[in-house]
């Protein structure tokens, strides 16, 4: 009988100790709560811990989970209207959240810091503006360049990419860089590969050289069936069906989706987000700009960031934090955790964004911003999203032509965009 | 089936005692979710703003939701094969391993280890296996000559998500199968072996009969898992952050809840499911009383 007792009084113990376990300290607590590995966690903790010694009153806890679970635990959180203080987001599902009013405007408190801006790439910012003010701030950015496997290029006879390149010149290097080396009949390395579901690392980047867009200006029409668009779709398609030098879906689902990591592919668009990773490779690696097309130079920017939930019950605690993120200190210390370019433009241009550990050439992340689009933030995105790559899907498993599919997958896109018009 | 002791006094407290967390789980977890979820079902909610009641509507939309016929469409094909495919195959390997032989512990571990380990980890494990180019399935075939496969092509995703799905079941089926085996008495097998019947006469004449209701049970296990059938699916067939080239109806719950912003009618989808398996339920339950025989 002692012990049901004393495991009753552990449970009553328990049960009240996780409903108080907010009230009391006297000091402010804020959660903040974003996607990432721990080695991200462990740089943001160093950010807190840095940030506590000018703001000794406020205790940020961050949790980190994988980029999927997020998505859902954040959701839940929202729903169960018990959402952190501070919320990692992405720019293209920035508008969602902000037009369903969880997020707290942040205009006041810009107003009330003007210079909190100053020196921040305004690419960056774009994303977060709406007729409304800003909900949001960036914290880092994303700018799609071409990584090349430098082992494949030197045992190919062919130099590198160069600033020069066009569409033309990567998929001719391309298709040199295609090659059964037992000769068994299948192919064991490609020249080119990219995400064909995504249009970051994907195919925005094309369709932009080409002329063509991605959505229009009031987000009521996908443009991705434009005569512009379609040249290159077509481009794609015949590297992947005609050259071969662009693994097919089947194909490529077999090497667990990189294919650059795995030694298989010589070329693909990438972020700075994959550095890191790459950086344990075993084999020599670079990173050169996008190719341009016959409308000139094209690459996609997307920025990560911060925003407040409406639900706040600390906010200005949390706005100090974020504004924290945005200060030389928390700035360096991403950049020099390496997966993500600075949005505050002196640090990026400092050694320790350009002369990380990884020693590639990191200053075309940064040049690549002068001739990027951002990536499209509209309402809808992620069904918009999933219209487009599950529909183009059919056609890179070489299960449908091109350009009836595309026909198809415009009307199906907007649909989508009418539904959140 | 009324058998077994009643439990008296202070044993009734225990009881009651023992049970209570398992009771408490199922009425706050999983009859307040099924009533949360019927609830949900008649609302438009995104999640982030208010529901808003919706009526039917939702189970009117999915009768023309192509998405979801199609899904639908999946998961019945889906259990077809996967049913009387774990049932079969677990009992043969369940009567093989029943026998005196040498490492018997070994291979029925063997059999089990699916079941307890993680099914993203053998998910992997298995598209390494069917690569189209560098699979060991199709090295195999090419080593016999024969044409090689290319197993997780849309036309062929479903047989091979169904094989991989059978392979995780085995270990369980078998547990449940061996269970009813070493129950049937070793009389009945002397007493047959004395008046000459061989040991196929045997299986279907004493040990099919006397294993039903462990048949049964496996069947009924096998369906409700095949209707929730949704990790080795997600890892082998989805198209990198979107659809499944073979989706079935979880997959589409999980798609639309948390990517489409349809909560409302991802409950639907679900309530669907679940009367559909329940409507089983009552079919298999109907068939018991006919075929299944207790002792």
């Amino acid at each position: 009988m002692k012990k049901i007792l004393f495991s009753t009084a552990m449970i009553v113990i328990l049960l009240l100790s996780a409903c108080g376990a907010k009230s009391g300290s006297g000091k402010t607590e804020i959660s903040m709560m974003m996607w990432g590995d721990p080695a991200e966690l462990d740089v943001w903790n160093q950010i807190v811990t840095d940030f506590k010694t000018t703001n000794p009153d406020i205790t940020v806890k961050v949790e980190v989970s994988d980029w999927d679970s997020y998505w859902t635990k954040l959701k839940t959180l929202l729903a169960a209207n018990t959402p952190p203080d501070i919320f990692a987001i992405d720019a293209p599902y920035y508008l969602d959240y902000q037009s369903k009013d969880t997020l707290l405007s942040l205009q006041s408190y810009i107003d009330a810091a003007p210079t909190i801006f100053d020196g921040v790439y305004p690419q960056t910012l774009q994303a977060y503006q709406t007729p409304d003010g800003y909900f949001g701030i960036p914290r880092d950015f994303q700018t799609i360049v071409l990584f090349y496997n430098k082992d494949m290029f030197d045992a190919a006879n062919l130099s590198y990419p160069t600033t020069e390149w066009t569409w033309e010149d990567l998929r001719t290097a391309a298709l040199a860089l295609t090659k059964d080396n037992n000769g068994d009949g299948k192919t064991d390395q490609y020249g080119y590969t990219f995400d064909m579901w995504d249009m970051e690392p994907g195919w925005s980047e094309a369709i932009w050289s080409y002329g063509g867009d991605i959505i229009s200006a009031d987000h009521t029409k996908t443009l991705i069936g434009s005569p512009e668009a379609r040249q290159a779709w077509q481009l794609l398609y015949d590297m992947t069906f005609v050259d071969k030098s662009v693994p097919d879906a089947n194909t490529s689902g077999q090497y667990g989706q990189d294919l650059f990591m795995a030694g298989v592919a010589a070329m693909m668009p990438m972020g700075h987000w994959a550095v890191p990773a790459y950086s344990e490779a075993n084999f020599k690696w670079d990173v050169a700009p996008m190719p341009a097309g016959p409308a000139g130079r094209f690459t996609s920017v997307n920025s990560a960031g911060f925003v407040i939930a409406k639900g706040s019950k600390q906010p200005d605690a949390a706005w100090q934090f974020l504004k924290f993120v945005l200060s030389t200190s928390a700035q360096t210390r991403l950049a020099e955790l390496g997966f993500a370019c600075p949005v505050l433009k002196s640090v990026a241009e400092s050694a320790v964004f350009l002369q990380q550990a990884t020693p590639i050439n990191h200053q075309v992340f940064l040049d690549a911003l002068e001739y990027s689009h951002i990536k499209p933030v509209f309402r809808g995105y992620d069904e918009w999203a999933s219209a487009v790559g599950d529909g183009m899907g059919a056609v890179w498993r070489g299960e449908a032509e091109l350009n009836p599919t595309l026909d198809a997958v415009v009307l199906a896109a907007d649909e989508v965009l009418a539904q959140y018009k | 089936m009324e058998f077994g002791l009643k439990p008296l006094g202070r044993e009734r407290f225990w009881l009651w005692f023992l049970l209570f967390p398992t009771l408490f789980g199922l009425i706050f977890s999983a009859f307040g979710s099924l009533l949360a979820t019927i609830g949900l079902s008649l609302t438009k909610w995104d999640l982030l703003t208010a529901p808003k009641w919706a009526g039917v509507s939702n189970y009117i939309d999915i009768f023309t939701d192509e998405k979801f016929l199609k899904a639908l469409g999946n998961t019945a094909k889906f259990s077809a094969m996967y049913v009387p495919g774990v049932v079969i195959i677990s009992l043969l390997v369940a009567v093989l391993m029943n026998r005196k032989i040498r490492g018997v512990g070994l291979f029925r571990t063997a059999y089990y280890l699916p079941a307890v380990t993680s099914a993203v980890a053998t998910a992997l494990v298995w598209n390494m296996i069917y690569g189209k180019d560098t699979g060991f399935l199709n090295y195999l075939l090419e080593s016999l000559h024969l044409q090689p496969v290319c197993w997780l092509c849309t036309n062929n995703a479903m047989g091979s998500v169904v094989i991989v799905n059978i392979w995780g079941a085995i270990g369980e089926g078998m547990i449940i199968f061996l269970a009813g085996l070493t129950a049937i008495p070793h009389e009945y097998y002397e007493a047959s072996t004395m008046d000459g019947a061989n040991r196929i006469q045997q299986f279907f004449k004493i040990t099919l009969p006397l294993i039903t209701p462990s048949i049964f049970f496996q069947t009924l296990m096998a369906t409700i898992n095949a209707f929730q059938a949704y990790d080795y699916i997600y890892m082998l067939t989805r198209i990198n952050q979107g659809d499944s080239t073979v989706p079935v109806v979880v997959f589409s719950i999980y798609r639309n809840a948390w990517f489409f912003s349809n909560y409302g009618g991802a409950s639907a989808q679900a309530i669907e499911l679940t009367l559909i398996v329940a409507l089983l339920m009552v079919f298999y339950f109907w068939m018991e009383k006919r075929f299944v025989v207790y002792e």
